[in-house]
């Protein structure tokens, strides 16, 4: 900075950033590309020249202004871009099976929540709740191998065998994830429990051909289970439909041709306790047209089935089949 | 080419000729600029809000609110953003409500837009207790529970319960949602009317200028001053972006801390509460959200609602709105309003006053001698204080070395808060309420060492009277701006960049807004710079 002693003050002359101005205007002035013409000057004065500079220089001013400008867009081109996977926020969510199920907690009968791990493996007795609609009863099981351990049930492919479609069965839950779910409702022609019913590893024999009703299993069932390799059933003394309940309830044998609708639960690994969240497979009701079973779960939402359970529903265990 | 495309909006929008105010080289100070401050939290909160709606199902308030927070790719940052969003809305009306009161920014002719920004500020509290009553969680519904008590108690108010909150109970939040969106628009639609009426009256000069109504600079004077495009937007982005920052930084930053004291939650926390019907909800103390622990507190003055009501909602409330009428004064200075500034005093001490207490002790009753004891003092102490302090005039008639409105105000809040601080660590000395004292302690030294010299040099002190006369700013200060500049540019493109590695939903996600909500500070402080450099002379 070139500085004038004037008294006690220094006075600024020339800053160097004006210095740097003037060299360039000489510069570009001497350039014959852009000469400076001074005859234009004398005719149009300083009109011209401040023409001039703006064309060819710029003020100084104006290129720092240009730079920082040029940051502070480089900066919110930066927020910009740090934005764009928070866009995503954007993407409408995928709909679950679940929507418009309630969702309710699974209660004892005096309204104390039921534990996961205390539920019995392979117990004999019929543990029904009612879901999503009252009046609409669904099995509580804990599934096990042939000695009382409980098994993982994996996520399967369940194919209705009327249609030839498949749909997605969710799998177990719990500790384990051996508990599952099932509507307590024969596809074939509405058979309720005890007709239809749960049938553990200990029961599924010869011994079960000649029992009496409700609890006898028919030959083509027991060859099914030994074909399918699986310990235990569920299986409907009306007519002999047999499910698989390690595979998502699947059609063992008819004359059933829809497997049974899967409730699907929700297990809390913090409080052990077990929620319903809604269904999957066909509708409860085969009330289709033409006698094709609606794909649509949320059918049974219907309020001509009766009322939704609201967020609690009870778990009650009728009765032991089997003891009599 | 940059200018070339700001002269063609230029030109277009007509940005020269807008009727805005022209603001002195003076007014670029935060101070000035509060009303932008809680407008931009109002913008982000709506913002969000509108995002947080594509998502929100009032018919499952507390499930979706969850499903937001645990499924939606960043839906976390959006809620507690928005949820701070609302809280800065409120602190920062309070502030610039507090600030233009002292400043007595009511008077003639700003009547009106003080009447305008009372309502506001009322519509404000309504439309976030409704969205705080959305989440559906235990505190929420207990807050709901409080709120219909106290208005079923008025007789003939009961029919409005079922018109506001719906079948709440039930679960069904439709009809909360409604209002509080319906709020919102009327706060907006306020915000319209009072934004234009604050640029045809114009910022309030300051009391050395003008220190009589109508504090009003003539359009003659206005000619002088820059003009509105293009330094106060800028000024004003920076300010934008700054609150933007702090918005998203807080909360995200907030999400990370767990175990937190009961007594801290309902300021600190921006996660929702256990749902009412579970068994975790037997376990926490019910309280309304903080910005209505005061109301919380005084209802437990009195088992009359009515009396609770007047004393809480109605006389503050009918105040704020008719002291433009009451202070009839044409004298700007605060000492020359004692009354007034006393009141204003007290209001801001028993609001922080009440509003601890609440949160100390929830929902416990407390007999009228504890009242007197505790709202007694400051009455005495603020009356005795103006008593004592008199304006000094200089020759030209100006009252000279006394402080700000706002560093009033920020020493009254701090002192408030340092004395809160040390009433709970002597009832209950245990580190978390040490480590909460000492950081007070710290700004309430400091905050006391510049107020000190104002009050006691206040006659030796020659204040500067704000002229053309203004010192340049040194050329390497303008170096050193440019340069960090520069280097705010760098960090913000690294955080950028690291941006797009946070995962979406999950315990990390919340990094996404501190790293946001940085690049947004940057953002607004190279902004800043900028106009320093560009425009400071």
């Amino acid at each position: 900075m070139i500085k004038f002693k004037l008294g006690k003050d220094d006075k600024t002359i020339l800053d160097y950033s004006d210095l740097a101005f003037i060299r360039k205007l000489t510069k570009k002035m001497r350039d014959p590309k852009t000469r400076f013409d001074p005859r234009e000057f004398v005719s149009k004065g300083e009109d011209y020249l401040f023409n001039y500079t703006n064309k060819n220089v710029g003020s100084v001013d104006e290129k720092r202004r240009r730079f920082l400008k040029s940051l502070i867009f480089g900066i919110a081109a930066a927020a910009v871009v740090g934005i764009i996977p928070g866009v995503r926020v954007l993407v409408p969510p995928t709909v679950t099976v679940t929507s418009g199920f309630p969702k309710s907690l699974l209660v004892d009968s005096s309204g104390n929540p039921i534990k996961a791990s205390s539920l019995p493996v392979n117990s004999p007795y019929i543990v029904i709740f009612e879901y999503p609609m009252t009046g609409e009863p669904n099995f509580l099981i804990n599934l096990g191998d042939a000695s009382g351990k409980p098994v993982e049930i994996p996520p399967t492919k369940v194919v209705v065998p009327q249609t030839g479609k498949t749909y997605d069965f969710p799998g177990g839950v719990g500790p384990y994830k051996s508990i599952v779910a099932y509507s307590a409702i024969c596809q074939h022609l509405g058979c309720t429990p005890p007709y239809i019913h749960f049938y553990p590893p200990q029961y599924v024999g010869p011994a079960q051909l000649s029992a009496p009703e409700p609890d006898q299993l028919s030959a083509q069932a027991l060859l099914a289970a030994k074909q399918a390799k699986v310990p235990a059933l569920i299986h409907c003394d009306c007519h002999g439909s047999t499910y698989d309940p390690y595979h998502g309830a699947a059609v063992l044998t008819g004359p059933t041709v829809r497997p049974l609708p899967a409730v699907v639960l929700e297990w809390d690994s913090s409080t052990d306790y077990l929620y319903a969240i809604g269904a999957v497979g066909v509708a409860t009701y085969p009330n289709g047209s033409n006698g094709i079973p609606s794909t649509n779960p949320t059918d049974d939402l219907s309020s001509s089935f009766g009322s939704p359970v609201g967020n609690k529903t009870v778990v009650s265990e009728t009765e032991n089949p089997f003891s009599s | 080419m940059s200018s070339r495309i700001s002269d063609w909006f230029k030109e277009r929008l007509g940005l020269d000729d807008l009727p805005f105010f022209r603001t002195p080289d003076y007014m670029y100070k935060v101070d000035y600029w509060l009303g932008a401050l809680v407008a931009a939290a109002f913008i982000y909160t709506v913002i969000s809000g509108l995002i947080l709606l594509l998502y929100y199902n009032p018919e499952a308030g507390y499930s979706s609110t969850e499903f937001i927070i645990n499924k939606v790719p960043y839906g976390s940052v959006v809620l507690y953003s928005h949820l701070y969003g609302a809280y800065a809305m409120i602190i920062l009306a309070y502030v610039h409500m507090f600030r233009n009161y002292f400043a007595g920014a009511y008077k003639r002719p700003r009547e009106l837009l003080w009447i305008v920004g009372v309502i506001m500020l009322v519509l404000t509290l309504g439309a976030s207790f409704l969205g705080y009553s959305l989440i559906g969680d235990a505190l929420a519904t207990s807050a709901v529970d409080v709120g219909e008590g106290i208005i079923s108690s008025v007789p003939g108010l009961s029919i409005f319960i079922p018109i506001l909150f719906g079948n709440y109970d039930a679960g069904d939040y439709g009809r909360v949602l409604a209002w509080h969106i319906i709020l919102v628009a009327l706060i907006g639609l306020l915000f319209a009317f009072h934004f234009f009426l604050a640029e045809h009256y114009g910022m309030m000069p300051s009391r050395k200028v003008k220190d009589k109504v109508p504090a009003v600079y003539t359009k003659e004077e206005w000619q002088k001053f820059n003009p509105w495009w293009p330094r106060n937007f800028v000024y004003m982005m920076s300010l934008v972006f700054l609150t933007w920052g702090f918005i998203l930084i807080i909360p995200n930053a907030l999400a990370y801390l767990n175990g937190l004291p009961q007594q801290l939650n309902p300021f600190l926390n921006p996660k929702p509460a256990p749902p009412p019907n579970s068994p975790a909800a037997a376990h926490i103390t019910t309280y309304p959200p903080w910005f209505f622990l005061f109301l919380y507190k005084i209802a437990d003055f009195t088992s009359d609602v009515l009396v609770f009501l007047f004393i809480g909602v109605i006389i503050p409330l009918l105040y704020l709105i008719i002291v433009p009428f009451l202070d009839r004064t044409p004298y700007l200075h605060p000492l020359k309003r004692k009354v007034f500034v006393g009141i204003g005093i007290l209001m801001i001490t028993y609001l922080i006053q009440t509003t601890i207490w609440g949160d100390l002790t929830p929902g416990i009753q407390i007999p009228v001698s504890q009242q007197i004891l505790v709202y007694l003092p400051p009455a005495v102490i603020t009356a005795l204080g103006l008593a004592v302090i008199r304006p000094k005039e200089d020759k030209g008639g100006m009252i000279k070395g006394t402080i700000s409105p706002i560093m009033a105000l920020v020493f009254v809040v701090v002192t408030s808060l340092f004395i809160a601080a040390g009433a709970t660590f002597l009832a209950n000395p245990t580190l978390i309420t040490a480590g909460v004292l000492i950081p007070f302690a710290g700004i309430f030294i400091l905050t006391t060492k510049k107020m000190a010299p104002v009050a006691l040099r206040a006659e030796a002190q020659n204040q500067k009277v704000i002229s053309e006369e203004v010192s340049r700013v040194p050329e390497w200060k303008k170096k050193l701006a440019e340069a960090m500049i520069a280097i705010l540019f760098i960090f913000a493109v690294i955080l950028a960049s690291q941006l797009w590695i946070i995962p979406s939903t999950g315990y990390l996600s919340n990094l996404f807004g501190i790293d946001l909500g940085l690049i947004f500070l940057m953002l607004g402080e190279a902004i800043s710079l900028y106009h320093y450099v560009v425009y400071r002379k």
